[in-house]
């Protein structure tokens, strides 16, 4: 069964305008215009149960809208979803029960007060009965090496600490579908593996589905199977991330040194040269038009070869060009 | 694309039970993390009860002044000793509810209405839980204090009937002023900005709810607009039993209580159920 699917969602907000200026107040108070804006145009998607599923995009694509009515917060303007079964926005409080969420930008613990707190407060929200309540704390404070933090007040926590406190207790009530926005937000190198390791392990443990949007492409890297790309409230892009390196890391970039001087008019054909100096040069070239072969041996005839690196553009960076193509 | 279960299954496979009183432990955890809360700064919350000496010194002046001017022992019914009781009691109901409104109206704003309307709960009841919670302390202080300084301005208060009846009615009358909270803080779906509203709530609550001047005080007519009024049942009602703690007035700030709540309580309920079924939330 999948966890969710979605089929032609779409979202259009009224939103207030306004000329600039006091003759543009005066007039917008006689007579308020207003502009629709479309911020999911047409969204379909499924995810699996237990699924790790990336769903990323630029910000204003339409991300935080489609996870907003798949908690059943917003009601959408026509299309259907269902998540474990449930219409979202009729039947919300029976799917809360299901499902958890982390909003980086939101915290959820009790600032003032020792997460341990939270977690009872979240046990008794949820229904769950003492016993258990107990035993999925220590469970969930071993799984994410929080013992020590629990009985120190929150806002005395490392922003990495803090979230993997909230990430183990939007788990208490052992959703089968996690929802995190943006978790690793502003945290540093270190807490952001392990966070992600953490998550890693719940799902492996629990099974439990994760829709994943983040701004930061390693998550999705390392965490992601599938991942889904929406700009301008539509989908772009959908397909498994080792497709979406294999199909868009077609851009090499050289970086070669010689023994000896090179020729000023160092030149290779079907090959962008970035930079040339005396002894090495940076190029470019794409596989899908100017195959590798040549090159390499176009390097290796020009001089003594000292050192040759041939490097790919980060995720991130395809991301980004698949933002920009879908811009135009 | 409804294959909902019947049964929904929790941490080592319980079936989940939805007993009333399951429902009213999640409302009482609510209480009591508020109630928590508090207490982790309990400088703060002694500074601000601390406010009531203030006010108690000040209304002692003034009416000590008023009560020597006329000559009369009591004026409308009330000793100089009442009223100053009466006063007492009304300001640690005023300076104890917690202004809501402002809290939900900036949810309303800020979007972050959202995340607590995830999870399995009442967006109403969660708030009148949580400001339940923080007003009891705070109450509790002001009481304590409160009373520490009036015994020592007009000599001790009324009997333990003044004090049962009055905590009685001061229940009814958070519940009575969470509604005037919460309507106030939903008007935000609408209006966005709703401190002119609040603005108003809080001078009708400080004139004709009776928290500077016991409405017994005021010209036959503006006693019955004011009596007619819900604002005087949220303070003037519990702080008048206080000081005249009979069964028949008990029973008359019961009924009014009971009756503005229905028709508030109502009012919340209906636009409530209206603003979550078209809910617009700003940073979508």
């Amino acid at each position: 069964m999948n966890a969710i699917s979605v089929r032609n969602l779409r979202k259009t907000f009224q939103t207030k305008r306004k000329a600039a200026g006091l003759r543009g107040s005066l007039r917008a108070l006689w007579k308020p215009a207003f502009q629709d804006v479309e911020a999911v145009r047409g969204i379909s998607f499924e995810m699996e149960a237990g699924e790790l599923l990336g769903f990323i995009g630029p910000n204003g694509a339409g991300k935080s809208t489609t996870i907003k009515i798949l908690t059943g917060i917003l009601h959408p303007s026509s299309g259907e979803a269902a998540v474990l079964g449930y219409v979202p926005w009729q039947e919300r409080q029976a799917l809360a029960f299901q499902i958890g969420s982390v909003f980086g930008q939101r915290p959820q613990l009790w600032y003032h007060l020792p997460a341990v707190d939270t977690f009872y407060l979240f046990g008794k929200i949820y229904e769950l009965d003492d016993g258990s309540l107990k035993r999925r704390i220590s469970f969930l404070a071993e799984a994410f090496e929080i013992e020590e933090l629990l009985e120190t007040p929150v806002r005395k926590l490392s922003l990495g600490q803090r979230m993997r406190c909230e990430v183990a207790a939007s788990l208490l009530h052992k959703p089968r579908v996690l929802l995190l926005d943006e978790p690793s937000i502003g945290l540093d190198v270190v807490a952001k593996q392990r966070l992600r390791m953490t998550i890693q392990r719940m799902n492996e443990l629990e099974g439990v589905g994760v829709l994943l949007t983040s701004h930061d492409a390693g998550d999705i890297e390392t965490l992601c199977r599938r991942v889904i790309i929406v700009n301008h409230g539509e989908i772009v892009y959908r397909d498994k991330v080792s497709a979406l390196k294999r199909r868009y890391l077609t851009v090499k970039t050289v970086d070669v040194r010689y023994n000896e001087q090179l020729a000023p008019d160092f030149r290779l054909p079907g090959v962008e040269m970035l930079k040339v100096g005396r002894y090495g040069a940076k190029m470019r070239f794409d596989t899908r038009i100017t195959p590798v072969e040549p090159v390499i041996s176009g390097l290796a005839a020009a001089g003594s070869l000292a050192d040759v690196t041939v490097s790919e553009p980060s995720l991130e960076d395809v991301i980004s060009a698949i933002y920009a193509r879908t811009e135009a | 694309m409804r294959t909902k279960e019947a049964n929904v299954l929790y941490p080592e496979g319980r079936v989940r039970d939805p007993s009333a009183a399951a429902v009213a432990g999640k409302y009482w955890a609510i209480f009591r993390t508020q109630l928590l809360n508090s207490l982790a700064y309990p400088i703060d919350l002694l500074g601000r009860s601390l406010l009531i000496i203030l006010f108690m010194w000040i209304f002692m002046n003034l009416w000590r002044v008023t009560y020597g001017a006329t000559g009369a022992r009591s004026i409308a019914g009330l000793t100089l000793a009442d009223t100053m009781w009466y006063l007492m009691m009304a300001e640690a109901v005023m300076l104890s509810k917690r202004d809501l409104s402002e809290t939900i109206s900036e949810q309303v704003k800020d979007g972050s209405v959202a995340y607590l309307l995830n999870k399995p709960f009442n967006f109403i009841l969660y708030h009148f839980a949580a400001g339940l919670g923080g007003s009891v302390l705070a109450f509790g202080g002001n009481l304590i204090i409160g009373t520490a300084v009036v015994w020592l301005m007009v000599g001790p208060p009324p009997g333990m009937t003044g004090w049962i009846f009055a905590g009685a009615a001061v229940a009814l009358s958070w519940l009575l002023d969470f509604c005037f909270s919460a309507l106030i803080g939903l008007s935000a779906f609408v209006v966005e900005e709703t401190n002119a509203f609040r603005w108003i709530y809080q001078k009708f609550l400080l004139l004709l709810g009776g928290v500077l001047i016991p409405l017994d005080f005021f010209p036959a007519w503006l006693q019955t607009v004011s009596l007619n009024l819900p604002f005087a049942w949220i303070i003037y009602g519990p702080a008048r039993l206080f000081v005249d703690p009979s069964l028949a007035r008990l029973g008359r700030v019961f009924l009014q209580q009971g009756i503005w709540l229905a028709v508030v309580g109502g009012i919340v309920w209906f636009i409530y159920r209206r603003a979550a079924a078209r809910l617009v939330i700003n940073g979508g």
